[in-house]
């Protein structure tokens, strides 16, 4: 029954959705690229609009290049460029920092290294001069190390309580194997075992001009930025950038789940797992139109089916994480432990549902309308368009990638969708993490597999359930 | 002398119905999109004893379907349109919110103003969704160390029930709502005349006028609803209490404040004595606790700023082998140090130069315009406060902030949480240790974030937040191309 705060009589007008407005045009900028004497790539997008500007220098490396034994390294390393330079004490560079109002940090994922400083405009020039300090003249103070290893530690401890980083962590160690993106978080030897010569040498190696892209974007005005890039980087001298020569992930033969056992616990954290395709492989266009019909957002397959219809969960969804050497598919929710199995049953329902059947006409056209229509979103700020400038140039997208992606979504065909859900969603060979209570969802879990392999949240395994041993 | 930065005013128009709707309109060629927001003035501080976590369960109700909109079909329509959507609920509001292309705003306003005028409620939706936010309640607080002990300090701090419990509620008050509550909850709460309709971004003016009438000005108005006594007593003595958390790696503590209302003299005073105490890594008490003394792991503090009173608090992860006791003493002096002798010039200029920051930053997004002015519109009848409030924090002297810390944070008037691991029978081993600080009661969106893949955020930045960014306003959301909703 509605409730009508008091009924008038019958406004037809509101029986249909409203016909939209004619369309309005969306201007994309286009950047302007040069290249400094030493190889730096300079991206530069001027946006007079308001009186910000926004740095990026991104090189083409990240945690994935971290030593095999030394796991956590890069993220040592950036946690401890703002800790103090040649010139600059840890607590100057906070303090002159914030003195402007503006931000620097560093960090990475597995793919890239990016250091950012943001300001207003008019503070340029220092915050500037701040990124190229602590980018070419970091002197890693012992203490400093020392007080960041402590606290690494302690956030160590942090994140075993909680239990998305469980799911996390179990999902990259099985999926990606001896690959490095496997890799999540360091280890108390390995944060031990980082001196500050092993820092001090990865940041040589590690951050090199030749294989970096400063990308601008803002309220700045061209000769003057590469006049003044020239000055702070121009003496930063080319070297030969880090390899990358990973070992292969693991090939997967059978479905097996991994769980890891977290007494108490009121949920169970599932993922649902397979390797699936990079960052510039061909199918990467449907593979997004296909995961927006799957599970991408709230109006999606995942969300209104275990949401939506069943109650389990706060939210589920899909994924395409694609990165630069590798990709993984996930499908992923949070859901009250008592219907895990229920939750597994919806999962592997919709998974076999997108590979069988094709997608409608109206799914598939709801879905690019989605994604075409929420683009402008994503370059509406200036870090929403230095965020996508960074991973066009770190993943090695083309130029007019901006200016080509509604066109290349629209393209995309029901039957492109079901291929590419039909060639990289395995169920049949999926991972399934699990992070709950193990005493309440074993039993649960086994009608999906026999093959249960249990861990501690200390990342150690318990039990072996397969069924070639005796298991309860 | 920091340099003058001139900060765009924007245009803003506001007229109210006959119904009593008010309406703000902020036009903006910049970008061919535009927002939406509107709020509903009921929040958990409406919520009376065995009725909490209404107001957010009902939140989730407006998404379940109307007389021409089918359950859950809101997010269908958004989404197929190219746009994003949520809702929150605090202690003071219920938003909700839609950024679309362009063209699509009469879109957002006939799904708005369908459910503002004629909800479905049905026992299903009800059960399906109290289900939701029950999942949702377990997954942000009871399967999370620390968060749930956050609660109670909140239940410490505020002596009004109103005031004190959580905007997620219990489970047993949960569990008790029936569709005639839920029906009577919306008959007296959601009413043009209890609302702010704000738009925001590229739309032509007549045309968005004509929109609005157009599908709400024929919404009755209801009588207004109740007037809710936020009032609190002036506490007189330090409170103190323990909390047992089995998720709980480490020990934690909070302290918590009571402080006047938003925008009053002394808040604004000490939004920007907090940013000097906890924001950033120059901040006195980082400096003084976690690279000068090396006793905490983490410190974290932030403002719930309400209509009424309202909150400061602290939440500190110490290091194990540290006594707490002395971690708290180092505190209370930074507090009277900040008390006695105010803030040097050089934080001044950093406060100055963050608030212009923070000011031209968040005005980027017409989903941050859209929502500020619904909030200045609902709370103060003057959307014009987002141009000229920023004013109001930047003529804030030193002297002021001194005076204000004196008053209200430099004083035993105030409440101590010690956030245990164990259940409430294993006695707490001695020195109490470090521990994660919790979240901060941030209104939980609608629809949860999708899990961030490793490779569509770009590389982890400490984003710059002063303190007084709120943390409801518009998230843009540097979305990636790379699937993200």
């Amino acid at each position: 029954m509605a409730i009508n705060q008091n009924p008038t009589e019958a406004e037809s007008f509101r029986a249909v959705a409203p016909e939209p407005l004619p369309p309005r045009p969306l201007n994309i900028p286009q950047f302007v690229e040069t290249k400094l004497a030493n190889g730096l790539d300079v991206v530069l997008l001027e946006d007079h609009r308001l009186p910000l500007v926004s740095f990026r220098l991104a090189f083409r490396a990240g945690d994935a290049n971290d030593p095999a034994n030394l796991p956590g390294l890069s993220d040592m390393m950036n946690a401890l460029l703002n800790e103090g330079t040649e010139s600059r004490t840890s607590l100057e560079i906070a303090e002159q920092v914030e003195r402007l109002g503006a931000t620097l940090s560093a960090g990475a994922n597995s793919d890239y290294t990016t250091i950012a400083a943001s300001a207003l405009s008019v503070y340029s020039d220092q915050v500037l001069e701040l990124l190229a300090d602590i980018t070419l003249n970091p002197s890693f103070p012992e203490n400093e190390i020392e007080l960041t290893r402590e606290n690494a530690k302690q956030m160590l401890i942090q994140q075993r309580a909680q239990p998305n980083f469980l799911a996390g962590e179990r999902t990259a160690s099985v999926i990606f194997g001896q690959h490095p993106y496997a890799i999540v978080s360091p280890t108390p030897e390995s944060l031990d075992a980082m001196s500050r010569d092993t820092l001090r040498e990865f940041h040589r190696a590690t951050l090199v001009p030749n294989n970096a892209v400063m990308v601008v974007v803002g309220d700045v005005t061209r000769d003057a930025i590469i006049e003044r890039l020239n000055a702070l980087f121009g003496q930063w001298q080319p070297r030969t950038p880090p390899q990358s020569n990973f070992p292969d992930p693991p090939v997967r033969t059978r479905r097996q789940a991994y769980v890891v056992d977290r007494p108490g616990s009121a949920q169970s954290n599932i993922i649902i797992a397979n390797l699936a395709i990079n960052r510039t492989h061909p199918d990467f266009f449907p593979m997004l139109v296909m995961n927006t019909i799957l599970g991408s957002n709230a109006s999606s397959r995942l969300f209104m089916n275990l949401r939506e219809e069943k109650g389990y969960t706060y939210g589920a969804y899909s994924s395409v994480d694609a990165r630069r050497v590798l990709g993984t598919f996930r499908a992923s929710a949070e859901v009250r432990t008592a219907v895990t199995g229920d939750s597994l049953k919806e999962f592997f329902y919709e998974l076999d549902r997108i590979r069988e059947e094709e997608v409608s006409e109206k799914e598939i056209g709801d879905a690019k309308s989605y994604l075409t229509g929420v683009f402008p979103l994503r370059i509406e700020t200036q870090e929403g368009m230095v965020d996508q400038l960074v991973q066009l140039k770190m993943m090695g997208l083309p130029d007019d990638y901006l200016h080509t992606y509604r066109e290349r979504i629209s393209a995309v065909t029901v039957a492109d969708v079901r291929r590419v859900a039909r060639n990289h969603i395995n169920p049949d060979k999926a991972a399934l993490i699990v992070v709950g209570d193990a005493s309440e969802i074993i039993s649960q879990i086994k009608p999906y597999t026999s093959n249960i392999e249990v861990y501690d949240t200390e990342g150690r395994v318990k039990t072996d359930l397969t069924d070639e041993s005796v298991g309860a | 002398m920091p340099p003058t930065i001139e900060i765009p005013i924007i245009p803003i128009e506001q007229f109210t119905l006959a119904n009593g709707l008010r309406v703000v309109l902020a036009e903006d060629h910049a970008s061919p999109v535009v927002s939406v927001a509107v709020y509903y003035d009921v929040g958990s501080r409406n919520e009376r004893t065995g009725r909490t976590g209404f107001a957010h369960l009902f939140e989730h109700m407006m998404f379940q379907g109307s007389e021409n909109v089918p359950k859950a079909a809101y997010f269908q329509y958004i989404s197929n349109a190219g746009g994003t959507m949520n809702g929150t609920t605090s202690s003071e509001r219920t938003n909700y919110f839609e950024t679309l292309p362009a063209n699509q705003l009469p879109l957002a306003l006939w799904l708005e103003s369908d459910r503002m005028r004629s909800l479905k409620v049905t026992q299903e939706n009800l059960d399906n969704q109290r289900q939701a936010v029950q999942e949702e309640k377990r997954l942000r607080y009871d399967n999370q160390p620390y968060v749930n002990g956050f609660l109670r300090l909140f239940e410490m701090s505020f002596k009004n029930p109103a005031n004190a419990h959580s905007t997620i509620g219990s489970m047993e008050d949960l569990d008790s709502a029936t569709v005639d509550d839920v029906r009577e909850f919306f008959r007296v709460y959601y009413a043009p005349n209890n609302a702010v309709v704000s738009i925001a971004g590229d739309f032509d003016r007549d045309q968005a006028k004509g929109l609005v009438e157009k599908f709400f000005a024929t919404i009755p108005s209801q009588p207004n609803p109740p007037p809710v006594d936020v009032s609190e007593p002036k506490e007189v003595a330090e409170r103190q209490d323990v909390f047992y958390d089995k998720l709980a790696p480490v020990p934690a503590f909070a302290l918590g404040w009571k402080i006047p209302p938003r925008r009053t003299p002394p808040f604004y005073a000490l939004m920007l004595a907090s940013h000097l105490l906890f924001e950033g890594e120059s901040s006195r008490l980082y400096q003084k606790l976690v690279k000068g003394e090396e006793t905490v792991v983490q410190i974290q503090g932030g403002i719930d700023e309400r209509r009424g009173p309202s909150g400061l608090f602290i939440v500190v992860i110490p290091k194990p082998g540290n006594e707490l006791a002395e971690i708290r003493e180092t505190i209370m002096n930074e507090l009277h140090r900040l008390a006695t002798e105010g803030p040097e010039d050089e934080e001044m200029q950093k406060l100055h130069n963050n608030l212009v920051n923070d000011g031209v930053r968040n005005r980027q997004s017409t989903l941050f315009r859209a929502q500020q002015l619904a909030e200045f519109a609902l709370y103060d009848g003057q959307p014009e406060l987002f141009n000229t409030e920023l004013d109001n924090y930047l003529k804030v002297t030193g002297a002021e902030i001194k005076e204000a810390v004196a008053t209200f944070l430099d004083t035993e008037n105030r409440v101590l949480l010690d956030i245990v691991p164990g259940a409430e029978d294993v006695a707490p081993a001695a020195p109490l240790g470090a521990g994660e600080p919790a979240q901060p009661t941030a209104p939980a969106p609608q629809i949860p974030e999708p899990p961030a893949s490793d490779p569509e955020s770009s590389a982890k930045q400490t984003p710059a937040t002063g303190a007084y960014a709120q943390n409801d306003r518009g998230q843009t959301g540097a979305d990636n191309l790379v699937d993200r909703k």
